[in-house]
């Protein structure tokens, strides 16, 4: 278990790294992915697998697949993978930096130490993070409400800038 | 700090210099964006799981909603960009300026 946390928080490090290191945004959209499925990972093994759910479905299904259509966008005939030059400069000042704060961490991970503490958790089938998600439902309704609004606001606005050259919010002079 | 702290916080740094050193392509800098936000919601998740206060637990599902919102009109100027100027590369938008 302790292994397997390691791996996917370094993984996690890793993956912005290859985000963060400005390669061509498909490459960089690929590095998302990775992070958003160690993501998923690191929520699952503390014990959130709702929201671990939601991180998958919501975010790698709805949001980055959007994403990765609208790379095509951003097409370019020479793409810069993480094997160029200044990305695999910026890629090892990002490792190097982290290796150096991480170090200063280091000496508090002892490496046996990673076990849950939480007692009489394996006798429930449901986690405590479906019921406290529900209670969006009765507690935080106003803060639903307003979500939801803002989410019908942004549809007009992502309407308005899309809308056109002649009408639009924006225009060619 | 232990090294899941040390993991999300080290990634929204990273997001963030991405973000402030990187401009080539207007995705790029919404990638970065999206991945300091996807450090923000596994820090809240995490809160919410480390210190059994599940109540804590829709602040992760509302931020969410939020960034999507933020995700979207990001993506609408990227279309709208790359329909007046041709691309996304932020160098055009000041060598083509009227």
């Amino acid at each position: 278990m302790t292994f397997i946390m390691y791996l996917l928080l370094f993984l996690l490090i890793l993956g912005l790294v290859a985000v963060a290191s400005n390669p061509s945004p498909y490459f960089a959209a690929l590095g998302l992915v990775l992070v958003a499925g160690m993501g998923c990972g690191v929520l699952v093994s503390h014990g959130g697998p709702f929201l671990s759910l939601i991180l998958f479905l919501i975010y790698l299904g709805g949001m980055l697949v959007v994403f990765a259509y609208s790379a095509a966008l951003a097409a370019e005939p020479y793409p810069e993978t993480w094997g160029s030059r200044p990305v695999i400069m910026s890629v090892m000042i990002y490792v190097l930096g982290v290796l150096l704060v991480g170090g200063i961490f280091w000496g508090g991970w002892y490496e046996s130490s990673w076990m849950s503490v939480d007692e009489l958790m394996e006798f429930s089938i449901l986690r405590g993070d479906m019921a406290g998600v529900a209670m969006m439902y009765s507690s935080g309704g106003l803060m639903l409400i307003i979500s939801a609004w803002v989410l019908l606001l942004t549809l007009f606005v992502v309407l308005e800038l899309t809308r056109g050259l002649n009408r639009g919010a924006l225009r060619a002079v | 700090m232990t090294p899941t702290h040390f993991a999300f916080s080290s990634a929204f740094m990273l997001g963030l210099m991405g973000l402030a050193f990187h401009r080539q392509h207007l995705l790029s800098a919404l990638l970065c964006l999206e991945g300091m936000m996807l450090s923000l919601f596994i820090a809240l998740s995490l809160w919410t799981l480390q210190l059994d206060s599940t109540s804590f637990s829709a602040s992760p599902m509302l931020l969410l909603a939020f960034s999507a919102c933020e995700a979207s009109a990001g993506l609408a100027l990227l279309v709208a960009t790359t329909r007046t100027h041709g691309s996304d590369q932020l160098q055009n938008l000041n060598l083509l300026q009227c």
